[in-house]
């Protein structure tokens, strides 16, 4: 068992620095940013997973190099509020603002570019978190058909918007960098709420998707991309029976899976909540070769990030920042 | 060169629409010479053009209820290369999981695709442009949309027959949501929900124009639609290149009176025919396939006794 283990990390170092951190580094461009696949245009979105993967394996010049221009493209994109835009042409801030928070902070850059994004997310409110919209919600004649609590909000994915699963796992993910101690008291309820809405928003029976949990009394079904997020952002909370039910659907579904991400995210989870990963190094790798799609780079990004025996990546402090 | 969008006209000035029915008892039937035999009476002007199919991908789907069945697919995109298209793309960007890989793999696009590489592009990650909104229905001014999609020359909308469980139905206008990417908008697309769904659509649909649709009832989904409700098979593919005329024909086989669904009287304002008597029927007939489909309670106001049927041309 022990040379099977062996083996499989040999296979997963040779994978990880023969092929996906070469294609990160290939597939920056001159700007400092990456678009979702190579070639393409900019965006904050794939430039965060791909500073996350080069920091989590951050040796030699090369990748130092990279994640110098990935700070700088960060830095050129930051809005006056502090807000990153999804894209760099749009003129306001959304959910990827936690991203490029959390890859500066991966890369080791605790600067003003920082802060001016963390105190953005603590200002940033979905359009769900108003006592206007709730009085209006609860006049609704169609309230009851989607089960959740109004009483819960976390982080929407654009402005004005509602509450959802994915925007505001990233946020509390990057938010658990701070110590206690830094958090004003309203800031540590406002977390507390937002946790609270993940466990709301849980699909009955375990796992999360990117819709409402129950329409008509009909139960949702899981995905992989948001229960993974969610499932890491209460990382925490492991012993609750919400979580042991969301690691036992996605565990039962790695079987059906076949995409690079659903199978990284996968493991990256099973692997940080102590389960046996689903995927090996090795049938990533020749997935890789099989493919006919060029892996995008958050693809590539997560991959590497599954194949860490470190995962520094979850567990970043910082030190500079008071909200 | 980027198509020219059509203008925008009230109904009262477009001539009538033409909307043909044909019945298709499954997948394994050969849809490629039926698509092709359909699809040229219209005299498209694909020549030398790059087409780009929009198909409905939602998310994983045993029953194949949810998705536009992957056959239907394979089988449009050989009629337009047949038709003289210098390319044909299939395109989509799901609202409801960022993982479209996962899904095209789910619903074994490849296999009747083959390689997709050069083929499938995922909307939700393309590159972006800033779009000016032509209409003002919701309270969208502007909004970024795929590269891929604005410079396709000849664009199609290719959706599942489904009810919707906030739209009534979902057809060839309501899949224009798979066009914003959801890498500025996130998944779901909840700006446009927060912008009002019936009007967005008309707003989407004004924006980018889509030339024919192509609708995949051969199976479809009643009741609690689009995602959790009840596999119906109706066995017809509905198309035109009027999507409104379309969807107007695709509710009346459902059962459903258009003029009761909000988007797509909204839409009928300026952007095609919704009236039975400006359609002209090809191929089959509504009363030969009319399938009334199963709605929620807070639907059933769609199913009330339709108005004049469309006259037969064929």
């Amino acid at each position: 068992m022990n040379d099977i283990r062996i083996l499989e990390d040999k296979s997963a170092s040779a994978f990880v620095h023969q092929e996906c951190l070469p294609y990160l580094r290939q597939s920056q461009n001159i700007d400092g940013g990456w678009g979702f696949l190579a070639g393409k245009d900019s965006r904050v979105e794939p430039t965060a997973w791909a500073t996350l993967a080069l920091s989590e394996y951050c040796q030699g010049n090369e990748i130092q190099d990279a994640l110098s221009k990935a700070i700088g493209f960060f830095q050129n994109l930051q809005l006056a509020d502090g807000s990153w835009a999804a894209s760099p042409s749009q003129l306001r801030g959304s959910w990827v603002t936690s991203l490029a928070c959390w890859a500066l902070l991966a890369s080791g850059t605790e600067t003003e570019n920082l802060t001016a994004g963390l105190r953005w997310l603590q200002e940033d409110r979905p359009g769900d978190s108003g006592r206007w919209w709730r009085m209006l919600r609860r006049l609704a004649t169609n309230r009851n058909i989607s089960r959740q609590s109004d009483s819960y909000y976390g982080w929407s994915w654009t402005p004005g918007t509602a509450s959802w699963v994915e925007p505001t796992s990233y946020a509390l993910l990057v938010l658990r960098s701070l110590p206690e101690a830094a958090l004003s008291t309203e800031m540590q309820s406002r977390i507390r709420i937002a946790k609270q809405m993940l466990y709301d928003r849980m699909c009955p029976g375990g796992g999360w998707n990117c819709g409402n949990p129950m329409v008509y009394g009909v139960a949702g079904e899981p995905q992989v991309t948001p229960t993974a997020f969610a499932l890491l952002a209460l990382l925490e909370s492991s012993s609750r029976s919400e979580i042991e039910e969301s690691l036992n659907w996605l565990e039962k579904n790695s079987v059906t899976v076949a995409s690079p991400t659903s199978n990284a995210l996968t493991n990256i989870v099973l692997h940080v909540f102590g389960r046996q990963i689903a995927t090996p190094a090795h049938a990533l790798s020749h997935n890789r070769v099989q493919d006919d799609i060029s892996w995008s780079i958050p693809e590539a990004g997560w991959v590497a990030l599954s194949l860490s025996s470190k995962q520094h990546w979850l567990n970043l402090k910082c030190s500079s920042v008071r909200l | 060169m980027p198509r020219t969008a059509p203008p925008l006209l009230p109904p009262f000035s477009r001539p009538p629409s033409r909307v043909a029915i044909r019945r298709v008892t499954s997948y394994q039937s050969d849809l490629s010479t039926l698509l092709y035999e359909t699809v040229s009476e219209f005299a498209l002007p694909v020549r030398g053009r790059t087409v780009l199919l929009k198909p409905n991908f939602v998310g994983s789907d045993p029953l194949g209820m949810m998705n536009t069945h992957p056959a239907l697919i394979a089988a449009s995109r050989e009629t337009f290369l047949r038709l003289g298209a210098e390319r044909v793309l299939i395109a989509d960007g799901p609202a409801m999981d960022r993982d479209t890989r996962a899904i095209i793999e789910s619903v074994h696009l490849r296999e009747y695709v083959g390689p997709l590489s050069r083929v499938f592009v995922d909307l939700n990650v393309d590159d972006v442009e800033r779009t000016v909104l032509r209409t003002h229905a919701s309270r969208l001014r502007e909004l970024y949309l795929p590269k891929t999609l604005l410079a396709a020359d000849f664009l199609v909308s290719l959706p599942k027959l489904k009810t919707h469980h906030w739209a009534g139905v979902t057809l060839s206008l309501k899949n224009m949501f798979g066009v914003v990417p959801g890498s500025c908008y996130g998944w779901p697309k909840n700006i446009l929900h927060w912008a009002g769904i019936d009007r967005a659509i008309l707003d989407i649909n004004a924006a980018i124009r889509p030339n024919f649709a192509i609708v995949d009832g051969i199976i479809g989904m009643e009741g609690n639609g689009p995602i959790q409700g009840t596999l119906k098979r109706c066995g017809t593919v509905i198309c035109g290149d009027d999507p409104v005329a379309v969807d107007a024909t695709c509710a009346r086989v459902m059962g459903l009176r258009p003029d009761k669904i909000k988007h797509i009287s909204r839409a009928a304002t300026l952007l095609g025919h919704m009236q039975a008597e400006k359609i002209q029927q090809i191929g089959d007939t509504i009363d030969q396939t009319c399938n009334p489909f199963a709605v929620l309670e807070a639907f059933q106001y769609l199913r009330q006794k339709p108005a004049a049927r469309p006259s037969n041309v064929n």
